[in-house]
């Protein structure tokens, strides 16, 4: 079977670091946190939350007034991040002489436009009008980005969400990734978006005793993947984007290249809904390597899903162990989510766009806050400081979802091939 | 508040469109609104006005017919 190799020509995003993607790394190797507390002074109750936010995020600046108009924040972030990566790869918004009829979109989000829902849930229920906007359905149907981004990019190809929980981003890319390969599509825009701050999923996730705890002091290093001490995740809202590329068609246009993808497994543990298992995990990893024929010895570093919870830390490393223990060496990890929080359906895009860059600028980003590695995590290279320099060129990044479903992405640096 | 200056202030508001473009022979299409944003202004002058529009209303083409229409209607709810 031919198979195309698949190039990394686009990078975009918008993070609470701003959308500089050197600037956002940079601030990821020092280990600055994004997480801070945010209040929701919304009745029926108030509610203070560690948060990470995208506070310089301006919707109408990016988008314009029109456009931004007809969107959820979810959508916005989306289409922002997706611009950006598509600038990124010297792609024209219009077309030019290039038929567009076959390039695509996947896109991940968890949530949807849940904002706009419920501001009209808060109009019927609480302040007891009949109706509510006629833009709500499209505000927030969950394929609202993907559809802004195809209209507003001339894509003609396939236009799709997915919706995996906190895997959602990771399985568009891995998803796209396959359509390059196989050569249905000579460019993918993929990537993700949420924002998980409406009142009623706040309280959602609060209800299920997941959420790290933290105030004004503490909150900034309230996400602790890994530590002793770790008390449960970070939500936070953005969005990011990644533009594949058929390789071929890459260099006939003079593309830069950031990195190669080199595969992609998927898995369900079929187990249990919230508690993950270290067979489905497992699965995952090795299916990736077997996609990107590599062994584990070839794998340099490893972008964790590693969200801080109590249960699911200890699960994904010893999964790690189990695939990468027994070679002669092990693979640094980090759990960059201790930083810029976790983004749902976002986080496995961010996550790809750091382990990219981390290639690329061959350098690790750390696990923040990781004095005291818990003992049940222990046994795997942790990077507890940035590591600058050797020679990075194979990298993972791992999205474990509720739901038991698994996704494991394989990057290597453009010179490695 | 007249029809026209509902419809000034929303498209003002919504798309950043100068009043001093929005006058009766203004094509709604050239100046950016879209059939869903018909939606929303008729949406916003049922609220303002406490009238109900038919389902099967003819979507106007210029903010002229825009304003006629509103004007009518309000003036039917009245009497």
């Amino acid at each position: 079977m031919n198979r195309c190799r698949v190039a990394i020509t686009g990078l975009g995003l918008v993070s609470p670091f701003g959308n500089s993607l050197a600037d956002f790394f940079q601030r990821l190797l020092n280990g600055e946190s994004a997480v801070r507390l945010l209040r929701l002074d919304d009745p029926p109750r108030a509610l203070a939350i560690p948060f990470v936010s995208c506070p310089g995020f301006a919707a109408e600046t990016v988008l314009g007034k029109a456009l931004a108009g007809t969107m959820d924040r979810f959508a916005q972030l989306g289409t922002a991040a997706a611009f950006a990566a598509w600038d990124d790869a010297g792609l024209g918004r219009r077309p030019g002489a290039e038929n567009r009829e076959r390039w695509g979109v996947t896109w991940g989000t968890a949530l949807g436009g849940t904002l706009a829902y419920e501001k009209g849930y808060r109009e019927l229920w609480q302040k007891g009008r009949e109706r509510i906007s006629p833009l709500s359905v499209i505000l927030g149907m969950n394929n609202a980005a993907n559809a802004h981004i195809s209209i507003q990019l001339a894509l003609g190809g396939v236009s799709m969400s997915y919706t995996v929980a906190c895997a959602s981003s990771s399985i568009a890319i891995g998803e796209a990734f396959r359509r390059v390969r196989s050569g249905e599509a000579p460019i993918m825009l993929t990537g993700g978006s949420d924002v998980p701050q409406a009142y009623g999923v706040a309280r959602a996730w609060e209800a299920l005793r997941v959420l790290a705890s933290g105030d004004e002091t503490t909150s900034a290093t309230a996400c602790r993947p890994f530590s002793a001490d770790r008390s449960g995740l970070v939500l936070g809202e953005g969005g990011a984007a990644l533009v594949l590329e058929d390789w071929e068609h890459a260099t006939a246009r003079g593309a830069r290249i950031h990195g190669e993808m080199l595969g992609y497994g998927t898995t369900c543990d079929h187990a249990h809904l919230v508690r993950p298992e270290v067979d489905g995990q497992m699965r995952a990893l090795r299916a990736t390597l077997v996609d990107a024929a590599l062994n584990p010895d070839d794998v340099d570093y490893i972008n964790a899903h590693g969200t801080a919870t109590v249960e699911g830390d200890p699960v994904e490393v010893d999964a790690i162990r189990a695939i990468f223990g027994s070679g002669r060496k092990k693979p640094a990890l980090s759990g960059t989510k201790s930083m810029h929080g976790h983004l749902l359906g976002a986080a496995g895009a961010m996550e790809a766009i750091v382990t990219i860059l981390a290639l690329r600028e061959q350098a690790l980003p750390p696990t923040a806050h990781l004095d005291r590695i818990d003992p049940a995590c222990a046994g795997v290279d942790h990077v507890t400081s940035a590591r600058c320099g050797g020679s990075l060129r194979t990298a993972l990044s791992n999205s474990f979802a509720f739901g038991g479903s698994n996704a494991v992405l394989a990057f290597r640096t453009a010179a490695s091939g | 508040m007249d029809s026209l200056s509902l419809i000034r202030e929303f498209l003002q508001g919504r798309l950043g469109v100068e009043p001093e473009k929005i006058v009766p022979g203004a094509f709604l299409d050239e100046l950016g609104v879209d059939s869903l944003m018909v939606l929303e202004l008729m949406f916003e002058f049922e609220d303002r006005f406490g009238v109900t529009l038919a389902k099967d209303l003819k979507t106007p083409r210029t903010i002229g017919e825009m304003a006629s229409l509103m004007d009518r209607l309000r003036s039917e709810e009245q009497s």
